[in-house]
């Protein structure tokens, strides 16, 4: 019993970290029908900034309350312009071509970012992990039984931050004027072009906007795993991506709802099985998904016009 | 009494709550040349999309050649005999205009083995799993003819060269046979989607607006060439068409939609003085332009 | 577009029209053997650019000639690699008495790849109908799926060697099986091509709708494409575990996965001959740009691992670079004898 509840409680703490991903994800597909395979590496990138900030900081900063605020606003605003700086040179001018043409360039970003970091000179930081500063002192702060089950303050704080931040995503996109313009361009571009929205700003603005959510999702990330390295984006990613597509790709809440569900499936199957399928299960798990119901839990089927 | 190779029988379907078609009813019978019409957005090309097999319909059935089809996949109610065109040209742009057709065609090779499939499995003699199985095992024995270059497969391709090539005759496209098709004029691209959809030997042909675009003379001439067709090929021809004109000149029959719903079905003249058609659609204008014309034009 | 294949092939009677590019070539890949046997060096090179040779045109068939998306073709690599390995190492003292050992061993061999090649189309199979019923972008993400599945399948294996990977495998695939495999991959992708067949396969490529519509199986042809590139991958990766001296995960990452991706876009999506040369060149350039770095910095191995480690990097972005400047690739869809005469064309008229 106490092992389900720990295996329960780790894997929300996940489950929310690939839902800060997720949801990017799901944006972007949504305004782009693009699968955007940088963004986790976006993610990692953001969490070398933090590094970098709590570098910056120093000891005691960067424990401090504000400390943590201001690494995470620079993590987020870096990879906003990051992103920013990636729709505007990569995917724009490819925005008519053919979509294949997109996912590839996407690739090669992602190859960039990947390995770029995996070099030694300069300001690249290079291949070997390093620790994440520990800004936020790990504590035990709920202990059931003794010791049975364990939650960590970092798990928390990880799930406070995550839900906070898309709660705001949430607020953003169904209750403000710009949300309604990402969902029009999201329905279709061209006509939303025509009734006068910029959607080359709807667009840039939510590439931003995904890009600091996977920044934020960085960090905890890297609290969580207490390191970085060039390619903790890769994985992550992937399975993130994996959730979205699980919740219906395109679809908001479902993203958080599939990486919240894939998040506790893996450490169930972890759990119970060995961490060296912990890969594996994404996979297996999205492979049954589409299998059953190809438009994810909250998708709905759509008919192209013929 | 000629077959009916194409039955509609109440046919509707919604799109979540919007009611696209309602309570649809059609006929085509060998040698009909029938028409559907109806303002933008009415339904007509859902229709066709339904009777194809794009979209499955919400209720009602669609027999083709006596056989129930609803859910089926388009490609299995083709090899029934049911082909078409599409309202925005969608031809194969890269291939040519050869290539266009013979794609058709191989189609219809595959039609006869099919087709005896289908009677099986009607029949009750082969569940669906074993037809399916016996489908997927001729098509790899098909590939694997054709990666030994077997006698029989050459002359198998080279028969569908030919009957391309006639096909093309037919449609006047010949001169065009090696061209990619996006390269194709607008009028000849829409012929060449006819001799595409001929190549696929239906029985009844559904044409969605084969002579938008073109001049006065191109439709005159279309519109000829459509009831050879018919002659030609024993088809039943449905055709969608905003130009009236036309459709009032050739069509035995009229069929009118007006937001998914049926309004008026008869012959030209009864359509036309419609009450319910005039209002819909036609207008006060074309009353004027055919008072000014004459009575020319209605058969 | 198949102009060539029309040409060739009315010379020729019609029974044997089938096995006649066979019959050239066996007897120059003979003597191609015969005049590399003793540079082991050349011969390996020469094997790893035809192993990619086999990826990149059997990908091409999928990629380019359905336009589908695929992104896990390593993994069918990795199923015929160790497929095939397994089946090599159990039967290592084994021989078919009646025949000579050099005989014997090559039946095996290609007992072995069959064996690996079918497995890796099984694999094809049941991943394919599925998925192939789905729209682009889920393929794209169930064959990476399934790349990555299968990594951790072997990881977890202990007849697969985990980790540590497979050794002793017997070493004896020659310079001729290698290249008589890549002929024989080359032979069926432009003869699908040709094929009225491959112009379905292309027609789904344009306009699924369209294709479906005019009764094209569209299900069908998608799973038959994607079985016969599985297959020819699994054979790509039987004959990589049979000249390498070990195999393991790390072989057959989605790293290779996109490696491959990349060789069919830059010769152009559709083209069998742009896949060959892209596959080539793509093969050989980091090799020679580190003999060309050790050459110029006086044998100094750090710099040399440096230019390897940036080789991934500059692999990023000239692929971004790629699709923003020449998106079709160096052929587009066409092969190499419809461009050149059109490039010389150009050339002589002095456009």
């Amino acid at each position: 019993m106490a092992d389900l509840l720990q295996h329960l409680i780790n894997g929300l703490a996940t489950g929310t970290i690939y839902a800060l991903v997720a949801l990017g994800y799901t944006m972007v597909y949504g305004v782009l029908k693009l699968i955007n395979f940088a963004h986790g590496d976006v993610m990692m990138v953001g969490a070398y900034l933090g590094y970098a900030a709590a570098q910056k900081l120093g000891r005691p900063a960067q424990s401090s309350f504000l400390g943590v605020l201001l690494i995470f606003l620079a993590a987020m605003a870096g990879c906003a312009l990051l992103g920013l700086a990636i729709e505007r040179f990569a995917y724009r001018p490819l925005r008519a071509k053919p979509r294949l043409t997109s996912l590839i360039t996407a690739i090669g970003i992602s190859f960039t970012l990947e390995y770029g970091f995996q070099l030694d000179f300069g300001p690249l930081p290079g291949a070997a992990p390093r620790a994440f500063p520990e800004i936020i002192k790990a504590t035990e702060w709920f202990v059931i039984g003794d010791g049975d089950v364990v939650i960590w303050n970092w798990q928390v704080i990880s799930l406070l931050v995550a839900v906070a931040l898309m709660l705001t995503l949430q607020y953003l996109v169904f209750r403000t004027r710009f949300g309604k313009a990402m969902r029009a361009v999201s329905f279709d571009h061209r006509i939303a072009a025509l009734m006068g929205i910029p959607i080359d700003r709807v667009i840039a603005i939510t590439f931003m906007l995904g890009s600091a959510l996977a920044a934020g999702a960085g960090i905890l990330y890297a609290i969580k795993d207490t390191a970085i390295h060039p390619l903790m984006g890769l994985y992550v990613g992937l399975k993130a991506f994996v959730a979205a597509v699980i919740g219906g790709i395109g679809h908001v809440p479902g993203a958080v709802a599939g990486a919240l569900l894939l998040g506790l499936v893996e450490e169930f199957v972890v759990g119970y099985t060995a961490s060296s399928w912990r890969d594996a299960v994404a996979f297996g798990f999205l492979i049954i998904v589409l299998l059953v119901r190809p438009e994810g839990l909250f998708g709905r089927v759509s008919a192209e016009k013929v | 009494m000629k077959e009916v190779l194409l039955k509609v029988d109440d046919v509707s379907i919604n799109f979540g709550g919007l009611k696209a078609l309602s309570h649809f009813n059609l006929e085509i019978r060998q040698g009909d040349l029938k028409g559907l019409i109806g303002p933008n957005g009415a339904g007509k090309t859902t229709a066709f999309n339904v009777l194809t097999g794009v979209y499955a319909p919400s209720a009602g059935n669609v027999l083709v050649c006596g056989q129930r089809v609803n859910g089926w996949m388009p490609h299995e109610i083709n090899h029934l005999g049911l082909a078409r065109t599409f309202q925005n040209i969608r031809l194969f742009r890269a291939l040519s205009a050869l290539d266009n057709v013979r794609v058709a065609c191989r189609a219809a090779s595959a039609h006869v083995d099919n087709r005896r499939l289908i009677q099986l499995r009607k029949q009750g003699l082969l569940g669906s799993a074993a037809a399916g199985l016996l489908e997927a095992g001729t098509n790899y024995l098909d590939w694997w003819r054709a990666l030994l270059l077997t006698p029989g497969f050459l002359r198998n391709e080279q028969e569908i060269r030919d009957r391309a090539g006639e096909l093309l005759g037919v449609m006047g496209l010949s001169p065009r046979a090696t061209e990619e098709a996006r390269h194709l004029p607008y009028g000849e691209q829409r012929r060449l989607e006819i001799a595409r959809a001929l190549g696929t030997r239906p029985r009844v042909l559904l044409l969605d607006e084969p002579a938008a675009g073109m001049n006065t003379r191109e439709k005159a001439d279309l519109m000829t060439l459509i009831g050879e067709l018919r002659d030609q090929f024993s088809l039943g021809i449905l055709l969608i068409e905003h130009d009236m004109k036309l459709v009032m000149g050739i069509c035995e029959e009229i069929t009118v939609l007006d937001h998914g719903e049926t309004i008026a079905v008869g012959s030209p003249e009864q359509v036309r003085e419609n009450r319910k058609v005039i209002e819909a659609y036609l207008g006060d204008s074309y009353l004027e332009a055919h008072a000014a014309v004459g009575s020319g034009g209605a058969q | 577009m198949d102009s060539a294949a029309v040409r060739v092939s009315s010379a020729i009677p019609t029974g044997l029209r089938g096995l006649a590019p066979f019959l050239i070539a066996i007897p120059i890949l003979a003597a191609l053997q015969l005049a590399v046997n003793e540079m082991p060096f050349l011969v390996y090179i020469a094997s790893i650019v035809g192993v990619n040779i086999i990826l990149a045109v059997s990908l091409n068939i999928v990629n380019g000639m359905t336009g589908q998306f695929s992104i896990g073709h390593a993994g069918f690599m990795a199923v015929g690699a160790y497929i095939a390995g397994k089946f090599s190492l159990q039967l290592r003292d084994v021989a078919i008495s009646a025949l000579p050992i050099a005989l014997s061993d090559q039946i095996l061999l290609v007992a072995a790849l069959l064996i690996g090649g079918s497995c890796a189309a099984l694999c094809g199979f049941i991943v394919g109908l599925p998925s192939l019923r789905l729209k682009g972008d889920y393929l794209a993400i169930v064959t990476l799926g399934f790349g990555e599945i299968i990594r951790v399948i072997v990881q977890n294996t202990e007849a697969f060697g985990r980790a540590l990977g497979l050794s002793g495998i017997p070493q004896r695939a020659s310079f001729f099986m290698v290249y008589f495999w890549v002929f024989l991959t080359i032979v069926v992708a432009r003869r699908i091509a040709a094929s009225t067949h491959g112009r379905s396969l292309w027609a789904i490529r344009e306009d699924e709708v369209a294709a479906e519509s005019m009764g094209v199986n569209t299900t069908g042809y998608k799973v038959r494409s994607f079985v016969i590139s599985a297959f020819f991958a699994g054979v790509a990766g039987g004959l990589f575990a049979h000249f390498v001296p070990i195999i393991n995960p790390g072989s057959f990452t989605f790293v290779k996965s996109i490696e491959l991706v990349v060789m069919v876009v830059a010769g152009g999506l559709g083209s069998t001959t742009g896949s060959i040369l892209a596959a080539i060149v793509l093969t050989l350039l980091p090799e020679a740009m580190r003999s060309a770095f050790i050459a110029l910095s006086g044998g100094q191995a750090s710099l040399a691992q440096k230019v390897d480690q940036i080789r991934m990097p500059i692999y990023g972005i000239l692929l971004v670079l790629l699709m923003l400047l020449r998106p079709q690739g160096l052929f587009g869809n066409r092969e190499i004898w419809d461009v050149l005469p059109r490039w010389f064309a150009r050339r002589r008229k002095g456009t």
